[in-house]
């Protein structure tokens, strides 16, 4: 098992757990998608304020709400082309707001460069998921490059946690901008093959 | 996709080029790496406005002096 799949494994504990419990209540999962967001605004609140711990802890509780929507839709037979989408939209919303928090707190310190690296850095986080839903439009699978989600959510937390929000926010920067080139060459080519096959 | 033929030239294209599932040995050389970038790099290094301080590559550089 690697590393990351062992912490992977670790972490499915408690999480099934709570998914055991919400399918119990029969919680419907577009609102468990909907109270993640509402915790993401908290977590972004928390970070305009400087409070980095705080933040990393509402951040967790957030993204648990984000994970579980999904598993507990399988196991209480909602699965939806909506629900789908809802957690597409809100995923965005969650995204966009610890972004604004960081650039708050950077305005509020005078700290134009670090307001410009993480505005860019919410620039090429939103076009990492759009380059990926436009793609899949037209090609297949468009599934290429590091700088998911998932991978951002983590890396906020470290960064709250460890106080290390700059090096984070280069990370996330520089690797959006490689992964939203990845999806715009991998779509290029497949589509080019497509029509060389066609032609 | 096709690679560049030499091997250093080969890793830098398929870290470019990301193609690999969670849980790989080579997502695992990824994460550690962004992690010890991350840890290891002096906030003063990146101005980082909520932090200051070298770090401990700061003061591994400062025991060699």
């Amino acid at each position: 098992m690697t590393f990351t799949g062992f912490i992977g494994y670790i972490c499915m504990f408690p999480l099934r757990l709570i998914i055991s419990t919400c399918v119990a209540l029969r919680i419907h999962p577009n609102i468990l998608t909907f109270v993640g967001v509402l915790i993401n605004v908290a977590a972004a609140w928390a970070l305009g304020l400087g409070k980095f711990v705080t933040a990393g802890f509402i951040m967790i509780v957030a993204n648990i709400f984000d994970f579980i929507d999904g598993k507990v839709a399988l196991e209480l037979d909602e699965v939806s082309a909506f629900g789908g989408f809802w957690d597409s939209v809100i995923d965005r919303f969650s995204d966009i707001s610890l972004f604004i928090g960081l650039i708050f707190l950077y305005s509020q310190k005078g700290r134009t460069d670090y307001v410009m690296v993480t505005a860019l850095a919410m620039m090429f986080a939103i076009m990492t998921s759009y380059t990926r839903a436009r793609a899949e439009s037209l090609i297949r699978k468009c599934k290429v490059g590091f700088m998911e989600r998932p991978e951002r959510i983590v890396l906020f937390m470290i960064g709250a946690f460890t106080n290390r929000m700059a090096g984070v926010l280069w990370v996330i920067l520089i690797l959006s901008i490689v992964t939203v080139a990845d999806r715009i060459i991998y779509t290029y080519r497949e589509l080019r093959d497509t029509q060389q096959a066609l032609a | 996709m096709k690679n560049p033929a030499s091997l250093p030239a080969r890793i830098l294209w398929n870290a470019f080029f990301w193609t690999y599932e969670r849980t790989t040995w080579q997502y695992d050389v990824m994460v550690l790496a962004i992690l010890a970038f991350v840890w290891l790099t002096p906030p003063d290094w990146l101005n980082d406005p909520m932090s200051s301080g070298n770090g401990p590559i700061g003061w591994l550089i400062g025991q060699l002096r």
